[in-house]
């Protein structure tokens, strides 16, 4: 569902992506992994368009989209959750909802607001409440509601689980879960390896901008070496 | 209490005005951050536009309503027009060149509106409904202006509907925060941009015509509004609509009042007022901390200069010297204007880009220094050198003074204090007649006979500011400089490492301003005279176009860009009436073929070769 080949990033002078590539099946949770630095929020916004790759393709579904506006590859289902949550802060609940909302697509059921609040049911309680005004576990909910109100067929995550309690780390999995069923397909970026094997089925470990290791959630957790190498600190 | 009363009715009705310009303005800039310096022009339009229109329709107010809101329509649609075609190719560019497009358009407008409706002010005749009168409190008030008063509020309300109960409007106060995550979730900006701005330019033009009744189609109107509007934004708080409803309540009502209390100083007023409220509340009444407001833009390190640089600057200064030998004397008195161009726009680029500090009224201490020469020479009798050292030493001290105020300040906030000292100045020159001469200016400030002469006068004003122009660069590599440079990069560090940055920022407004200052004193003996113009709105945009056409980021910039701006200025003041119609154009084309200046491309190309 989505294929990327040969990325090439830059931030300014610095390069950041050397030729990254991997793909993500329909229906797959997959976990991008690495150390502070090594390139996942790069390759994330890579992959929605808020970092323009210098080169490299990123198919998704049959279109290229590596040289689209980000607008447009929202408009073809691909949804951004960003790691610093960018909730609209002077918006309430339900506006920030509905700036993310787009028409509904074939084959999926549409979101609500009413839908979305079964699946964060803390939000529900706050419909009004300004975005400024929510703590970060609130703000992390409402970040991935929004995305889901423009129905996307693909979830770009950026680290979901990052400072949050415990139990909302366990909401945030079930949430993810929840949304696999809905038949979205996943790309997480996480350093909580506890989490991603949680909700992952597939696992791509990124090493300073490059892809050092990929395969299966399982074998990633059979394999201590590769696990030593690429994310212990 | 009947007179208090009509002249607190009087400020509201201005009030009203005020707001709707103000209003589009602070939308505009919310969500496409874009300072548009043009607004005040759209408003110029809307009275020329509304003056044709009105006219042609018969004189009752079904017709005028219908008239007004035609013209706001056309006013709109110019504004997405602009939009479209020009504003549309600059959202990656910094916003110092958006604002310096802007100003071109500014140029455009007014040539084109001379054009289209000639030099005179245009009126509208009054039928009998709009000289109509009530009786408040006995004293006589007219129907319009309460029609006026309604108005303000009216618009208020519709914006607060329109951004708080549709789609649209929730993106557009989306956008104000975070407008690229509002791309990512799928919302193509340009339209959105597109519509903001048509909006802002339909309230512009709605302004400009219901101006029509009291005052008149003319060409001034442009930048007596936009630095009205300016003052309202600010104040209100960039983004604002409310805030800029209180403020233009505060800044009408102010208005109204001066005009009583000290009629001479209405202006100053109004900018002290400004001036207070920033340093009280710097992000204005309703602004917030949050959103960005930096101006600068992104930094590239410099480097200190190679020898062949060293070479070439050499080469460049010795051609200067043997001018004298070749040119005649028009060439000469050219030459020396740019001389004091280079170090005028070296000051300032000193503040902008090492210091990034952008000021929008770096004429003020230009002026001062021009002041403080021609004064001292005339009133006092200082022979010419002193009065050269005194051009500096005012200036110098007026920035400190001025200048702990600004450096507390960032980005467009701080742009606008300038702005606002800088007319505050103005207006001191302009209004305070028996010691300035006011709009006369003062006269006959020759250099003594020693160094009287084309080319005496030339090598005099090429010492001096090439001299402080060199001494301004050397400073920038110099410890303080790289201090200053960490200040403007990250101020949070260059703390913790132990740099005072609001020190080091101040020191820097300071040596600018007394460069500045020379670059004043210098012009004033070789003008012989002294003019609030030195003082002006367009004066310092002078300033700023020449250091951004040449490049903030670079160390050629500012002489690369005084050297092109005055001989662009002398060929067209010679070659056609409309030079500011072509300068305007080859502003904006220059924009959207360098967005980092002539210098910033040269150099470009020279690393890349």
């Amino acid at each position: 569902m989505l294929a990327v080949e040969g990325l090439n990033s830059f931030y300014g002078q610095a390069h950041i992506l050397h030729g990254v590539g991997f793909a993500v099946g329909s229906g797959e949770v997959a976990v991008l992994l690495g150390r502070n630095g090594a390139g996942k929020s790069t390759t994330m916004k890579s992959l929605i368009g808020l970092v323009r790759p210098a080169s490299g393709s990123v198919r998704f579904g049959n279109r290229e989209v590596a040289r689209m506006e980000p607008f447009r590859r929202a408009q073809l289902g691909l949804g951004y959750v960003p790691e610093e949550r960018r909730i609209f802060a002077e918006l309430t609940v339900m506006e920030n909802l509905d700036v993310g909302r787009q028409p509904a697509r074939d084959g999926l059921r549409p979101w609500t607001p009413e839908r979305l609040f079964t699946l964060f049911p803390n939000l529900g309680a706050m419909r009004r409440r300004p975005g400024g005004r929510m703590s970060g576990g609130e703000q992390q909910m409402l970040t991935i509601a929004r995305t889901l109100m423009g129905n996307p067929r693909f979830l770009l995550l950026d680290e979901p689980s990052e400072g949050l309690s415990p139990l909302i780390v366990e909401q945030m999995a079930a949430a993810i879960h929840a949304l696999r069923q809905e038949g979205l397909s996943i790309l997480l970026a996480e350093q909580n390896l506890h989490f991603a094997a949680e909700v992952a089925t597939q696992a791509v470990i990124l090493e300073s901008g490059r892809v050092a290791w990929t395969g299966s959630m399982a074998a990633l957790r059979a394999d201590a070496g590769t696990h030593g190498r690429y994310l212990a600190v | 209490m009947g007179f208090l009363l009509v002249h607190a009715l009087t400020g509201l009705a201005g009030a009203s005005s005020l707001f709707l310009v103000a209003s589009g303005l602070t939308v505009i800039f919310g969500v496409t951050r874009i300072v548009n310096f043009a607004h005040g022009s759209l408003t110029m339009l809307g009275a020329y536009v509304g003056w044709t229109v009105l006219t042609r329709l018969p004189r009752d107010p079904a017709w005028f309503a219908l008239g007004v809101a035609g013209t706001a329509a056309a006013l709109a649609a110019l504004g997405a027009l602009l939009e479209m075609g020009l504003l549309r190719r600059l959202y990656r560019s910094p916003e110092l060149f958006q604002l310096l497009a802007t100003f071109g358009v500014v140029l455009i407008v007014q040539d084109a509106a001379l054009a289209t409706w000639g030099p005179d002010d245009l009126t509208i005749s009054r039928p009998p409904w709009l000289r109509a009168y009530v009786r408040i409190a006995d004293e006589r008030f007219p129907v319009y202006d309460l029609v006026l008063i309604a108005i303000g509020p009216a618009v208020l309300a519709c914006l607060w509907l329109l951004f708080n109960r549709t789609r649209w409007g929730r993106l557009v106060r989306a956008a104000t925060w975070d407008r690229e995550m509002v791309g990512a979730l799928g919302v193509d900006q340009r339209v959105l941009f597109t519509s903001v701005f048509a909006l802002g330019a339909g309230l512009a033009g709605l302004a400009g015509a219901l101006g029509l009744p009291a005052g008149s189609a003319n060409l001034g109107i442009d930048l007596s509004v936009i630095t009205e509007a300016f003052v309202v934004v600010v104040i209100g708080g960039l983004g604002s609509i409310t805030g800029a409803y209180l403020a233009s309540l505060l800044i009408g009502l102010l208005q109204a009042f001066g005009v009583v209390l000290i009629p001479k100083a209405t202006l100053v007023l109004v900018f002290v007022v400004m001036a207070a409220v920033l340093v009280l509340r710097p992000n204005g009444l309703l602004g917030r901390g949050g959103a960005p407001t930096a101006l600068a833009g992104t930094a590239t390190p410099v480097r200190p200069p190679t020898r062949g640089m060293l070479l070439g600057w050499g080469l460049l200064l010795l051609a200067a010297l043997a001018a004298p030998l070749v040119a005649g004397p028009y060439a000469l008195s050219i030459l020396t204007e740019a001389a004091v161009a280079v170090l005028f726009a070296a000051s300032l680029h000193f503040v902008m880009g090492p210091g990034g500090m952008a000021s929008f009224g770096h004429a003020a201490w230009f002026g001062i220094g021009a002041y403080a020469a021609g004064l001292s020479a005339q009133g006092l009798g200082v022979p010419m050198p002193g009065a050269l050292l005194l051009a500096p030493l005012a200036a110098g001290v007026a920035a400190v003074l001025f200048g702990a105020f600004v450096v507390r300040l960032s980005g467009v906030y701080l742009a606008m204090l300038t702005l606002a000292f800088a007319q505050i100045v103005w207006a001191a020159a302009f209004q305070w007649v028996s010691v300035t001469g006011g709009d006369n200016g003062i006269l006959g400030i020759w250099p003594p006979a020693w160094a009287s002469g084309p080319a005496v006068v030339y090598l005099l004003a090429l010492t001096l500011c090439a001299g402080g122009a060199a001494v301004l660069q050397r400073v920038l590599y110099s410890p303080f400089g790289y201090a200053l440079r960490a200040s403007r990069d990250s101020p949070l560090r260059a703390e913790a490492i132990g740099l005072d940055t609001r020190r080091i920022r101040l020191a820097a407004f300071a040596v600018a301003g007394a460069a500045a200052g020379l670059a004043g004193g210098v012009f004033t003996f070789v003008k012989g005279s002294v003019f609030p113009g030195f003082v002006s709105i367009p004066h310092s945009m002078d300033a700023l176009v020449m250091v951004l056409l040449g490049g903030v980021q670079t160390m050629a910039g500012p002489v690369v860009g005084a050297l092109a701006y005055t001989g662009l200025y002398d060929g067209l003041l010679r070659a056609t009436a409309y030079w500011r119609l072509v300068l305007g154009a080859a502003i904006v084309l220059l924009v959207l073929a360098f967005p980092e200046g002539i210098a910033g491309a040269v150099q470009r190309r020279l690393r890349r070769a």
